[in-house]
């Protein structure tokens, strides 16, 4: 159960940083950017290209990550400003990312292939062993690195100005613009963070998948259903769901079949939305005020007791 | 207008949303630390014309300057940073933030001066002491009268040059109305050069040196506060409708 747990929480902080990277740049600017799954290849992929032709493996993957974050800063530039500019309302850029989206998918596959390439081993060797279980060292340091990336987001979001003002544009951006806020370079700026975490997702996974045009789907479609579990209140939860949702693939493919990965964990998230369909995390709020009302209902019993 | 550039110089303004002109020509100054108040029916654009000058709705054609600076030519971020501070209608504070938070957002464009920061955030406090005590608290969880004085704080906090007030009343118990009142009162008699859009013509006649009333997107009517007697008064109510 430890390795099902182990290896769950390995593959979910992959879907984790998608999903957070869906997260971010629909938290500033509410759009949902279909194009993330595949930033997340052109880490990958530039990564793997820059190895190949002999660049240090380590510069390489952060290059990779460079090239996601300037890709996703592109994307706002180019499919979802114009279309806001022309109407705010507008809901073109469900059709334009998923254009930017084919455009990158087909354009990988022109520029290197559609195959399978190689991607450098960065940490793949060394095993780890957690009590029963065993992890690579690449699986224990994807696991660490997408808990820390969470945390820091969201101690930047709360404690700089950047990140507050990024709160105050969520919540009202033309508000933020007559305090001075120039939006667009803010959503520019959140989108090129969200295409920094598909990289990092990419050159995390990299190593496992190989460098395939075609990675952004399987990726884009889990980090969304990550988005979905946790909710966009608070773009920290979409890691959360990511790890429920690694955990409940590898149980199902443990417990029910070697495929059941491809469905079930579907199955718990159409459940979940059904119960609560902002998200898990809109449990949190209720739930403390439930905690703290029984605590002042209980507290004078005790002490008459 | 005087020798002294007008604080706030505006001619011809024509503006609106889509192909509507809710603006149809108009003209209206304050002049250097004068408050000037702005009166008319539902629909007469008031708020229209504070969005203009605050760059957030298309203008066409016209004059729109502040301080000799033409905000025609400035995206709305830009005018936002020391030219011109809007108090919008409704306040619209970032409920979920702390009211320290909202006030340092109004100051975003002097985030590189800090000392010019902690003293603006200081003069707020002075002028509001009560929000000294609350500053950690959500915005949201303010009474009405506090929210204001939150959101007149964050317009002050990017030390405009003109500041601007869209129905500073509205939605506020009477005690509350008298607090926010006494504020704009202390802050002309700062100096500061105010334009105030404000329903409650007692107010206005009480705050501001000369009054212009608005209708259908024009100006029907500009006249000093001083001059406007019992039968001013009648002549505005008559506007108002």
């Amino acid at each position: 159960m430890l390795q099902v747990l182990l290896s769950g929480l390995a593959i979910g902080a992959i879907y984790g940083l998608v999903g957070m990277g869906f997260a971010i740049a629909f938290y500033v600017t509410r759009v949902i950017n279909f194009a993330e799954g595949q930033l997340l290849m052109v880490g990958v992929m530039v990564a793997a290209w820059l190895a190949r032709t002999g660049l240090d493996p380590w510069l390489a993957v952060v290059v990779g990550i460079a090239a996601a974050a300037a890709v996703g800063a592109v994307t706002y530039l180019v499919a979802v400003r114009p279309v806001l500019a022309f109407d705010r309302f507008s809901f073109a850029w469900l059709v334009s990312t998923l254009g930017v989206a084919l455009i990158l998918e087909n354009g990988a596959a022109l520029i290197w292939g559609p195959t399978s390439r190689s991607f450098p081993a960065l940490l793949t060797g060394t095993s780890v062993h957690v009590g029963s279980a065993t992890l690579t060292l690449q699986e224990v340091v994807t696991i660490g690195l997408a808990v820390v990336v969470a945390i820091a987001f969201e101690l930047y979001r709360r404690k700089t100005l950047f990140g507050k003002l990024g709160m105050a544009i969520a919540h009202d951006p033309e508000m933020a613009t007559a305090l001075g806020a120039n939006t667009a370079v803010v959503a520019a700026a959140a989108f090129a963070l969200a295409g920094a975490f598909a990289g990092l997702a990419g050159v995390l996974i990299g190593p496992i998948t190989y460098s395939n045009p075609y990675l952004g789907d399987t990726y884009g479609i889990a980090g969304f259903v990550a988005l979905m579990i946790g909710g966009t209140a608070r773009p920290a939860a979409a890691m959360v769901g990511g790890l429920l949702l690694g955990i409940l693939g590898e149980a199902a493919n443990k417990l029910i079949n070697t495929q059941a990965s491809d469905w079930f964990p579907f199955v718990v998230v159409v459940v979940i939305l059904l119960v609560l369909p902002e998200g898990l995390f809109s449990l949190v709020g209720p739930l403390r005020r439930l905690v703290l009302r029984r605590s002042r209902r209980t507290s004078p019993v005790r002490v008459a007791g | 207008m005087s020798a002294a550039a007008p604080a706030l110089h505006i001619a011809g303004l024509h503006a609106g949303y889509g192909r509507y002109d809710v603006l149809r020509g108009v003209d209206l100054d304050v002049g250097p630390g004068e408050a000037v108040g702005l009166l008319g029916p539902n629909g007469a654009g008031k708020t229209t014309l504070l969005r203009s000058i605050m760059g957030l709705v298309k203008h066409r054609r016209g004059v729109l300057s502040v301080a000799g600076t033409d905000l025609l030519r400035l995206p709305a971020h830009r005018i936002a940073r020391g030219h011109a501070g809007l108090v919008p209608e409704g306040r619209r504070l970032f409920v979920d933030q702390p009211i320290e938070d909202n006030l340092l957002l109004g100051a975003l464009h002097l985030r590189r001066h800090r000392d010019r920061v902690a003293e603006l955030l200081e003069s707020v406090y002075d002028l509001f002491p009560v929000l000294r005590d609350l500053r950690r608290r959500p915005a949201g969880a303010l009474s009405g009268g506090q929210q204001q004085m939150v959101a007149i704080g964050r317009m002050l906090m990017s030390d405009p040059k003109v500041l601007l007030l869209d129905e500073p009343s509205l939605g506020l118990a009477p005690i509350a109305i008298g607090e926010v009142a006494e504020a704009l009162e202390a802050l002309r008699e700062q100096g500061r050069s105010i334009l105030v859009v404000e329903q409650r013509v007692d107010l206005v006649l009480r705050m501001c040196d000369r009054i212009y009333v608005l209708a259908g997107g024009e100006v029907a009517l500009e006249e000093r506060a001083s001059a406007l007697g019992d039968d001013g008064r009648a002549l505005i109510d008559a506007y108002l409708g």
